[in-house]
C-alpha cells in the first residue's frame, strides 16, 4: 500500500463538466467506492452523479435519512476498508460536526465536500458564500486538525478531490473540499489525464493503529473483518484502542499526536500560488471562486501600472502562516476579499507583519473583478 | 492572446435556455477551446426568467462569467428588454420573433424559431435548437459539426432525431436571414 499509479476511469481528453460533477469524477478516480449523503443545494449534483457512477462500477451508494447519519455511514465504510465520502452544504455541515470530531479523534480517512452557500442557517440556498472556513476547522469540540482545500476551477474540483482522498488516506484525517456555489455550478473545460496517482492507507498487522513513536508518522489502519483485534472509540484510547479515560499522559499524548501529525507534515500539505509578488506594494490574498475575480482584477491593475500582487490559498487548513508571514515582510498591505465577514483575513493577521485589509461581501453574490479593482485602488 | 467570445442566452425556464448554453459549451470543448459557462439555478431555471452564459476562448479563462456579451440570444420579451442593453459594440442580438417586439434597430437578427419549429416539426420545444443553430450558422462561433456532436451527446432517446432536424433548420436559415 502507499502510492500507486492507476489508469483514469474516464478516457483521457477534454470534457465540459460542472464543478460538482468534476468532484464526483475525481472521487471515482481516487478510488472512492462509498458515498453516504443527504442531498442539499448547491451540492446535489455530486450526489446525483455518484449515485449513477457508483452503480456502474460496483461501489455502494446510500441516501441516508439526514446528515448526521451520512457522515456516520462514511466513517463506518472507511473502517470497513472503503475510500468514502459525502457532500453537503453549510446547514448539512453543521449537522455533521459531532461525527467529524469523532472521525478526527479515531483517525478515520474520509472526505467531506462542502459546497458553501450564503448562511447562516438556511440562508440563501441557491446563492454563494464562503462562510464555512472557520467551521471546517473549529466546528467540532476539542483540539484536532483537519485538512481543507479551496478549489477555484472545475479542473481543481477534479484534481483537488483526488488530492483530498490522498491526504485523507495518507494522514488518516477528515479532509474537506471547501468549494462554493459559484465553483460547484460553474461549467468549464476539464482535462482528464490518462494516469492518476493515488495513495492507499497503510496496513501493518499487529502494530498499534492509534500510536506511533515518531509523531510525523501515521499509524497503520487495519480493516474490520481481516482478523485483527480492533477497537475504535471516540473516548481517549491508547495505541491499541483501549479506553484510557482517566490517564492524563495517554490523553495528552494522543491529542498532541493528532495535531502534530498534520502540523509537522504541513510542508507536504500546504499549497499556495503566487503571481506578480516580486515588486508588489499591495498583495491580494484570495481563495475559492473569489480568486478568479482577483486574478482578473490584479492583471488589469498591473496593466495600469499598479504594483499589485496575487497570492492564492489552494489549501486553507492547515493555514499557511509561514508563507503569509514571509509575504507580509515584502509588502505594505495584504488585501483579503471574502464572501464572509473576514474569516481568512482574521487568520492572516496572526502571521502578518503588515496591515491586513479585510473586504467582506455577504450578499449572496460573487465579488466581481471590478469591485476588487476599485477596493484595491482605495488602499494603494 | 485573442479576445474571448461571450454569449448570453435568455428566456423563460422550460424553453431550453440552459440546454442551449450546455450545447454551445460542449461544442466549443470538442473544438479544443477553453470554455466556461453558468446558468440560472433552482426555481428560475424551471418556469421563471432564465439565463445561461458561455465564454469561449483560445486561452485559459481568468474570470469565467460573462461581463459584456458579444452575442445575445433571447426568447422572451423580458429577457430582450433586460439583455439587449448590454452588448458590445459590433455585437449581435438574435431573437425569436414569436415572443419579441424589438425596440431597437441596430445589430438585430430576427429568427422566427418557434414559428419554424411549429411549421416544420410541429414541436415548439426545439425552437431553442433552431435559434442556436442559426446563431452558429451566422457567427461561426463553433462549427456546425461540433454542434451536431454536442446534440448527439446531450439529447437522449426520441428527442435526438427531432433536435437534429431542428439543427438542420437553423443552419439553413442562414441564407434567408435578414438583418434590420
Amino acid at each position: 500500500m502507499g502510492w500507486r499509479r492507476i489508469k483514469a476511469p474516464l478516457p483521457p481528453g477534454r470534457y465540459y463538466f460542472s464543478g460538482n460533477e468534476a468532484v464526483a469524477e475525481g472521487a471515482i478516480a481516487a478510488g472512492c467506492r462509498f458515498y453516504g449523503g443527504y442531498p442539499i443545494t448547491p451540492s446535489s449534483e455530486t450526489m446525483e452523479r455518484m449515485a449513477h457512477r457508483l452503480g456502474q462500477i460496483g461501489g455502494v451508494f446510500v441516501q441516508m435519512e439526514d446528515e448526521l447519519s451520512s457522515i456516520a455511514a462514511v466513517i463506518g465504510a472507511s473502517w470497513a476498508g472503503a475510500k468514502a465520502m459525502t457532500a453537503t452544504s453549510g446547514p448539512g455541515l453543521s449537522l455533521m460536526m459531532e461525527n467529524i470530531g469523532y472521525a478526527a479523534f479515531t483517525e478515520t480517512p474520509c472526505i467531506i465536500v462542502d459546497i458553501q452557500r450564503a448562511g447562516p442557517a438556511t440562508g440563501q440556498a441557491t446563492r454563494v458564500g464562503s462562510g464555512d472556513i472557520m467551521q471546517a476547522k473549529w466546528g467540532s469540540h476539542g483540539d484536532y486538525q483537519i485538512i481543507a482545500l479551496s478549489p477555484w476551477s472545475v479542473q481543481e474540483m477534479y484534481d483537488g478531490t483526488i488530492r483530498a482522498f490522498n491526504f485523507a488516506e495518507r494522514y488518516r484525517v477528515p479532509t474537506f473540499v471547501l468549494g462554493d456555489e459559484a465553483v460547484g455550478h460553474l461549467r468549464e473545460t476539464l482535462e482528464i489525464k490518462p494516469w492518476v496517482r493515488v495513495f492507499d492507507r497503510k496496513k501493518s498487522r499487529g502494530r498499534p493503529p492509534f500510536d506511533s513513536k515518531n509523531p510525523r508518522q501515521i499509524p497503520p489502519m487495519p480493516t474490520f473483518g481481516e482478523g485483527e483485534n480492533l477497537l475504535v472509540t471516540g473516548s481517549t484510547h491508547d495505541g491499541h484502542g483501549i479506553r484510557r479515560t482517566d490517564d492524563p499522559k495517554v490523553h495528552s499524548r494522543l491529542v498532541r499526536r493528532l495535531n502534530d501529525k498534520i502540523l509537522l507534515n504541513q510542508q507536504d500539505i500546504v499549497d499556495t500560488e503566487e503571481f506578480f509578488i516580486e515588486d508588489a506594494v499591495v498583495t491580494v490574498l484570495c481563495y475559492g471562486f473569489t480568486a478568479r475575480s482577483t486574478l482578473t482584477a490584479v492583471k488589469e491593475l498591473r496593466e495600469r501600472g499598479h504594483k499589485v500582487g496575487f497570492m492564492r490559498l489552494k489549501t486553507l487548513w492547515p493555514f499557511p502562516h509561514e508563507r503569509v508571514g514571509q509575504l507580509s515582510q515584502g509588502v505594505e498591505k495584504i488585501f483579503v476579499p471574502e464572501m464572509n465577514r473576514g474569516q481568512v483575513a482574521g487568520e492572516a493577521m496572526k502571521s502578518s507583519r503588515c496591515e491586513v485589509v479585510s473586504f467582506c461581501q455577504t450578499n449572496g453574490e460573487i465579488i466581481r473583478p471590478e469591485v476588487i479593482r476599485q477596493e484595491v485602488m482605495r488602499v494603494l | 492572446m485573442s479576445k474571448p467570445v461571450q454569449v448570453r442566452f435568455g428566456g423563460f425556464g422550460g424553453q431550453g435556455i440552459v440546454l442551449s448554453g450546455l450545447l454551445l459549451g460542449r461544442a466549443a470543448t470538442f473544438e479544443g477551446k477553453f470554455v466556461a459557462g453558468s446558468n440560472s439555478y433552482g426555481v428560475a431555471a424551471r418556469g421563471a426568467a432564465c439565463r445561461s452564459e458561455v465564454v469561449i476562448s483560445e486561452d485559459p479563462i481568468d474570470f469565467p462569467q460573462v461581463t459584456i456579451p458579444d452575442i445575445v440570444v433571447v426568447m422572451s420579451q423580458r429577457a430582450y428588454d433586460l439583455f439587449s442593453r448590454q452588448v458590445v459594440k459590433g455585437g449581435l442580438i438574435f431573437y425569436d420573433s414569436q415572443f419579441i417586439v424589438p425596440h431597437r434597430q441596430r445589430a438585430m437578427v430576427e429568427v422566427p424559431a418557434t414559428e419554424m419549429a411549429l411549421r416544420n416539426v410541429e414541436e415548439k420545444r426545439v425552437a431553442n435548437v433552431i435559434l442556436l443553430s442559426a446563431v452558429v450558422a451566422q457567427t461561426g462561433i463553433v462549427s456546425q459539426g461540433a454542434l451536431l456532436r454536442a446534440i448527439d451527446e446531450s439529447v437522449k432517446g426520441k428527442f435526438l432525431e427531432l433536435n437534429r432536424k431542428a439543427a438542420a433548420l437553423g443552419f439553413h436559415w442562414k441564407e434567408e436571414i435578414h438583418e434590420r
